[in-house]
C-alpha cells in the first residue's frame, strides 16, 4: 500500500480515537513532542509500556478480587498505579473507568469491584487494539518511506 | 556569555512516567539524572554537593509514592542536608492535604500528575531557572507560578526555548 494511503488509514483512526474519547489532550501532547523531532518512536514506546503495565496491573487484580478474603488496600494500590499509567499515555477511558472503580474498593464490595474490573479490561482491550493498529501502520510507513 | 547548563534530578519509580517527563524535559534542551526511589535521589544529591563533583542540581522534580523511600521522606533528608534546591512534587495524589505534606516536607511547589499540566507546569519551572536572579525569593516564585491559570499551549520546543535563552543572553 502507498505511503499516503497509509497516512490517510493512520490520521483517520487517531481522529477516531480522539473523537470517541478513548485518548485524550494528554495524548495530543505526546504526539507534540514526537512531532517536535527531540523524541523518534516516543508515543509508541509509552504505548507498548501502557499495555505491558496494564496487562500486568489487570491480571494482579484480577488475582487479589479471587481471593476469599479481598485485600482492598492492594486493590486500591494497583488501581492507584493503572490510573497513572493511563494519565501517562492518555488513555482516558481507561482512566475514568479505574476513577469509577474507586467507590466499589472504598465500599470494600467485592461485587462491584468485579464489574468495575470488567469495565477497565473492556476499555483497556479497546485502547490496547487501537495502539496496536497504530504501530503497525507507523511501522508500515516507515518501511515504505524513502530512506 | 557563558551558557548556563540547567541539571536536573528525576525521581519516580514508574518506568512510564520517567519517559514521558524525560521526553518534556529533553524538549526543552533538560538533560536528566534519574533516580527509581527516594533514597537513590537523597545519595545523588549527596554526592553532587558532597563529593566536589558538579555542585547541586537546579531543580528536582520528585513523585510521592516510592518503593524504600517516599518522596515526603527523601526531600526531608535532602533539606536536611541543607539543600536549597527547588523542589516540585509530581504527584497524582492532589488533595490539599497531600500538597500541604509535601510542602511541610520542604517542597517548594506541587503539581498533580493525572492531568496535562505538569508539562505545561514543568515547562513553566525550566523557564523560570533560565531567567537571572531566578533563586531570588525562590519559593515565591515557584508558588506564584504554581498558582497561575494554565492556560492551553503547546510544551516549549528546544528552538522556542533557545530563543527565550537567548533573549536573556543565556544562549
Amino acid at each position: 500500500m502507498a505511503v499516503a494511503a497509509l497516512k490517510v488509514q493512520l490520521n483517520a483512526l487517531l481522529s477516531n480515537m480522539f473523537a470517541t474519547g478513548m485518548v485524550d489532550e494528554q495524548f495530543q501532547q505526546l504526539q507534540s513532542l514526537e512531532e517536535g523531532g527531540t523524541a523518534s518512536g516516543f508515543v509508541a514506546e509509552v504505548a507498548t509500556l501502557f499495555i505491558e503495565d496494564a496487562d500486568r496491573i489487570i491480571a494482579d487484580i484480577a488475582a487479589l478480587l479471587d481471593q476469599p478474603v479481598v485485600d482492598f488496600d492492594k486493590v486500591d494500590a494497583h488501581v492507584h498505579q493503572l490510573k497513572g499509567s493511563s494519565s501517562s499515555v492518555g488513555a482516558q477511558k481507561v482512566k475514568l473507568a479505574c476513577m469509577h472503580f474507586r467507590q466499589f474498593y472504598e465500599a470494600k464490595s467485592k461485587e462491584g469491584c468485579l464489574m468495575a474490573l470488567a469495565l477497565v479490561r473492556s476499555e483497556f482491550c479497546d485502547v490496547r487494539n487501537k495502539f496496536q493498529t497504530m504501530m503497525q501502520l507507523e511501522q508500515q510507513i516507515e518501511a515504505c518511506s524513502p530512506k | 556569555m557563558d551558557r548556563r547548563r540547567i541539571t536536573v534530578l528525576l525521581v519516580e519509580d514508574e518506568e512510564i512516567h520517567r519517559v514521558v517527563a524525560r521526553a518534556v524535559l529533553r524538549a526543552a534542551g533538560v538533560e536528566a539524572d534519574e533516580a527509581e526511589n527516594g533514597a537513590e535521589a537523597v545519595r545523588r544529591v549527596r554526592e553532587r554537593v558532597g563529593g566536589g563533583g558538579a555542585g547541586a542540581y537546579d531543580l528536582i522534580l520528585t513523585d510521592k509514592q516510592m518503593p524504600v523511600m517516599d518522596g515526603h521522606e527523601a526531600t526531608r533528608q535532602i533539606r536536611a542536608m541543607g539543600v536549597t534546591t527547588p523542589i516540585v512534587a509530581v504527584s497524582s495524589d492532589s488533595l490539599p492535604s497531600d500538597v500541604q505534606a509535601f510542602i511541610a516536607a520542604g517542597a517548594d511547589d506541587f503539581t498533580p500528575k493525572v492531568t496535562i499540566h505538569p508539562i505545561h507546569r514543568i515547562n513553566r519551572v525550566l523557564l523560570l531557572m533560565c531567567v537571572p536572579n531566578a533563586h531570588d525569593s525562590r519559593s515565591d516564585r515557584l508558588l506564584m507560578h504554581a498558582h497561575a491559570p494554565i492556560p492551553c499551549m503547546q510544551p516549549l520546543t528546544k528552538e522556542k526555548l533557545g530563543h527565550i535563552l537567548s533573549k536573556f543572553g543565556l544562549a
